[in-house]
């Protein structure tokens, strides 16, 4: 308790004003002398607040004790009176406690008395107050959770994203009007029913399921695209989460939908315009190298020497843009998600022997020893062939170029449990130092003068990279100039299902 | 042992090219610049081997492959797909799909070197009268 607090003594008898002041202050209250009724209500009406008790006689002339009681308490019905009465008139103790005083002490009283008395009245006051507090905390903390409950329904009703929640048991408890719109469900249809029993798309539901069972607590979001055809053809992409709570077990799931329909269409755009691009420069330059093929064969009449020479040059030229072509169409492949577009189980091993066998003729004109070993190779990953192909043959294909004559390539396939290694090494002129964090840079090409003669778009590490990442995997490289560069991509065997993007 | 070769390219530049190098290794060769041109001269010419682009505005070459492959006069004409996809190394996918898709007998990317391409077009001929 407070050991200090405010009395007021309102009493006709400076005697008692002073009794009660010296025993009081002793006590290290401030206490606060009235010498009538209208002089202590006053004093109340003015510090109403820092007044913990007062202390009033019942008997004085002008204002009764009875009446400036009633006036306290229609001033403040906690404020807390101990009334005093003359001469063990108890009658009027009684009635002035009816009235609403908290206590009463008689005349004449020891100061043990009124210690014990104002105590108790100020323990008293110390609970109200304490009383107060709490009531005001709890009010204010219901305010603030229903300003916040208004606020997240405003922002959740007012967002364009599409908002599922379900409990844990299946049942909708939440749609926001963006949902509703995107999966044409009437307002509030929802709420309470099962999601069995709602009109949602299958793999919705499914995912939603998923999440519902899914015992693994790490933190996971199925993301999928759907294709609806309710109203109109509508692309939404869908991630669902599960809620847990702090014992860990699942609450229940939030599915957000975005509507992805007008993306879906600039994505068809740019393919068709890759596409279009692909056909229209690469259909004639591949008639003008078959041209110069022919011309060259000396099929088209004997050529000199020179002209040879020239034609030659001509046609490496056109088959530099060729490549440029096909790398760019790969890069915006792979920007457009597509090299990730079909998992599918994939025999790392058949596919590396497959790649390396295809580059052999490369290697042979080179009079490069190229090999190929696997360690446990056998085993299967998810993920796109194409892709993969795409990364493999990239990097083995840098190994050659950069490899000189009699050099020596190799690719190694490690079977390392969750993920796969595979190193592909070469004995070629190596990587400077400070080329070595801007070889993935799109357009990048080391500043190298000894790689002027070799051809090169500096896109095939940036289409190796981005085709490894969207597989969640991760690649390195090691080199030493004059010695060679060693490269090794780590995949997972089992990538998520599904990736966000 | 016929040496009748149809080529069909929307290209005419290309199927000049092609016809220079067959014509060198003294094939008759025949031309047709589209899909649909294509398959009318091959029932009307009825040649040894058919080269066929794959990429054609009228009708692609994996139509007419499949058309050719339905018919029971034209079945038996070898044919080899020119395709565009320009990659110097045989792609996986792209093998079964053809394989799944076109039952062509054989595939070549365009451009393709001109040894290599009468390399094929020998063995496909081989192949028929063997």
């Amino acid at each position: 308790m407070d050991s200090h607090g405010t009395i007021l003594v309102i009493d006709d008898e400076e005697i008692m004003r002073e009794g009660c002041y010296r025993i009081l202050s002793r006590e290290g209250l401030e206490v606060i002398p009235a010498e009538n009724g209208f002089v202590g209500l006053e004093i109340i009406r003015e510090r109403k607040d820092d007044i913990d008790t007062i202390l009033l006689d019942l008997m004085m002339p002008g204002m009764s004790g009875m009446e400036v009681l009633e006036k306290i308490l229609e001033i403040d019905r906690d404020l807390i009176t101990i009334v005093i009465t003359g001469y063990a008139t108890v009658e009027s103790a009684v009635q002035a406690m009816k009235k609403g005083a908290y206590d009463f002490i008689s005349k004449p009283f020891t100061p043990d008395q009124l210690r014990l008395v104002v105590k108790r009245s100020l323990e008293k006051r110390q609970l109200i107050k304490e009383a107060e507090y709490l009531r005001r905390e709890r009010e204010r903390s219901l305010r603030d959770i229903a300003t916040e409950k208004s606020k997240l329904k405003t922002i959740i009703n007012c967002m364009a994203d599409g908002v599922l929640v379900s409990d844990r048991d299946g049942c909708i408890v939440l749609t926001n009007p963006a949902a509703n719109l995107m999966l044409t469900l009437p307002d509030g249809q929802l709420i309470g029913r099962h999601i069995t029993e709602c009109d949602l798309p299958e793999e919705l539901r499914a995912s939603v399921e998923k999440s519902l069972s899914s015992d693994d607590h790490s933190f996971k979001t199925i993301s999928q695209e759907l294709f609806l055809e309710r109203v109109k053809p509508l692309y939404l992409r869908a991630h669902t989460a599960s809620v847990y709570a702090e014992s860990g077990e699942i609450m229940g799931t939030v599915t957000i939908l975005q509507d992805i329909s007008h993306l879906k269409e600039l994505d068809k755009m740019k393919s068709d315009f890759v596409a279009m691009v692909a056909h229209e420069l690469r259909s004639p330059l591949a008639t003008v190298e078959q041209q110069l093929g022919v011309i060259l064969t000396g099929l088209a009449g004997e050529i000199t020497e020179t002209q040879h020479h020239l034609l030659t040059r001509a046609q490496e030229r056109t088959r530099g843009v060729l490549r440029l072509i096909k790398d760019l169409l790969d890069l915006s492949k792979v920007e457009a998600g597509r090299f990730i577009q079909y998992k599918e189980p994939i025999s790392l091993d058949e596919l590396l022997g497959k790649i390396v066998e295809g580059n052999l003729p490369e290697a042979k004109a080179k009079n490069i020893t190229l090999t190929y070993s696997s360690e446990g190779g056998n085993f299967f990953i998810s993920a796109d062939s194409e892709g993969m192909e795409v990364v493999f043959n990239n990097l083995l294909s840098n190994a050659l170029k950069f490899t000189p004559n009699g050099g020596r390539v190799g690719v190694h396939l490690v079977d390392l449990g969750s993920h796969v290694k595979v190193v592909v090494s070469d004995t070629g002129i190596g990587i400077e130092k400070e080329d070595i964090p801007r070889i993935f840079d799109k357009f990048y090409r080391a500043k190298s003068t000894d790689k002027r003669r070799i051809w090169g778009t500096g896109l095939g590490l940036t289409i190796v990279k981005a085709i490894v990442d969207a597989h969640l995997g991760s690649i390195n490289v090691e080199s030493e100039v004059g010695k060679g560069s060693t490269f090794t991509v780590l995949l997972p065997k089992e990538t998520e299902e599904v990736i966000c993007p | 042992m016929g040496r009748k070769v149809l080529v069909i390219d929307d290209d005419p530049d290309l199927v000049e090219a092609v016809s220079l190098v067959l014509r060198a290794k003294n094939y008759e060769v025949i031309s047709a610049y589209g899909g649909v041109e294509g398959f009318d001269k091959a029932k009307k010419e009825n040649p040894d081997a058919i080269i066929l682009d794959v990429m054609m505005p009228d009708k692609d070459g994996y139509t007419v492959c499949k058309e050719l492959k339905a018919d029971e006069k034209l079945r038996d004409i070898p044919v080899l797909l020119l395709t565009a996809v320009v990659s110097h190394i045989p792609t996986t996918r792209y093998t079964l799909q053809m394989g799944m898709e076109t039952e062509a007998d054989d595939y070549i990317d365009k451009p393709a070197e001109p040894e290599e391409l009468v390399r094929r077009v020998e063995a496909l001929l081989a192949k028929k009268g063997a």
